[in-house]
């Protein structure tokens, strides 16, 4: 009970300091999808394969940017 | 999934056609002039696909790189794009924002006038114009009209120096304070338009990237990756 309280104590300030970036994050989410879109279109020429290409795009950059963010926000949590 | 390239017979004309290859189905791709549509996809995005008869991927780069281009524009209220190489204010941004091409032209116009002979720019509305500096000359019209359209800028923020005013503010934290992070969501938006737009000119040069597939990792390496082909 008492793990479970602690867990929840420490992850609350995390989620709270996501929450605070979400303006960001909410402008953010169309430039990654321009980006994958762009990058799907040029690496493609049939519609289909453009879409899927962008939807893989999408969940790399996204991935990848999510991991950064997540690093940082955790880093400026733990200073 | 494999995409050797397809052999076209060469045109009775004779002229070489310049071609690249799907990486989708491995059919061939004219793109006509690749040098008249990279410039056209440099001036309008999209415009040198749809000139080398690739309408989706022209209207989806057009629609794309605009609309990322406008809202950033909008963002910013009209203010992040300008063109400054004044020792206190360089704005580097503008170098990627050029990529969108004709859409940034405005800034380099307005930018041209005001630190020219006319001190002033010359849409008066101060669209694409860049922001005053301290000790900066402009012309008396141009002061009256910043006077009356911007509430923070006030008469007292100009020297009277016949016939022109000399301003002694720092316009550029005037619209920091008044825009807050939407001037810098606004310069990331329109700078990311132009970055883009400039992978969009080299798949108007060349064609598609192409991805390389499972099966043609496990072939053994011959040339490399298709160029265009020239016919």
């Amino acid at each position: 009970m008492l793990c479970a309280v602690s867990l929840f104590l420490g992850i609350v300030p995390l989620l709270a300091s996501l929450a605070d970036r979400v303006p960001g994050l909410l402008f953010g989410l169309p430039l990654v999808a321009l980006a994958s879109l762009i990058f799907a279109a040029t690496h493609h020429e049939d519609p289909i394969e453009i879409r899927y290409a962008t939807v893989h795009w999408m969940v790399w950059i996204g991935g990848i940017l999510g991991v950064v963010l997540v690093a940082v926000v955790l880093l400026g949590w733990m200073v | 999934m494999p995409y050797p390239p397809q052999k076209t017979s060469a045109p009775k004309t004779g002229t070489p056609r310049i071609v690249a290859v799907s990486p989708d189905d491995g059919s061939a791709i004219d793109l006509r002039n690749p040098a008249v549509a990279a410039i056209l996809s440099w001036c309008v995005p999209g415009l040198g696909q749809i000139y080398q008869g690739r309408t989706h991927k022209g209207r989806l780069f057009m629609a794309a790189i605009l609309a990322t281009f406008l809202v950033g524009l909008m963002l910013g209220g009209g203010k992040v794009v300008y063109v400054s190489w004044k020792p206190k204010e360089i704005r580097w941004a503008f170098v990627c924002q050029a990529g969108a091409g004709l859409m940034a032209l405005p800034a380099l116009i307005q930018s041209m006038h005001l630190n020219g002979v006319a001190h002033e720019p010359l849409w008066m509305n101060g669209f694409m114009t860049p922001p005053l500096t301290s000790g900066q000359y402009v012309s008396r019209a141009y002061a009256d009209s910043l006077v009356q359209a911007d509430p923070d800028i006030v008469s007292e923020d100009f020297f009277d120096k016949p016939p022109l005013r000399q301003f002694r503010g720092d316009q550029l934290s005037i619209w920091h304070r008044q825009l807050g992070r939407w001037f810098e969501v606004g310069t990331l938006y329109t700078m990311l338009a132009g970055m883009l737009n400039v992978l969009v000119i080299y798949d108007a040069w060349a064609g598609p990237l192409g991805t390389p597939t499972d099966e043609d990792r496990k072939k053994p390496k011959g040339n490399g990756t298709s160029p265009p082909l020239h016919l």
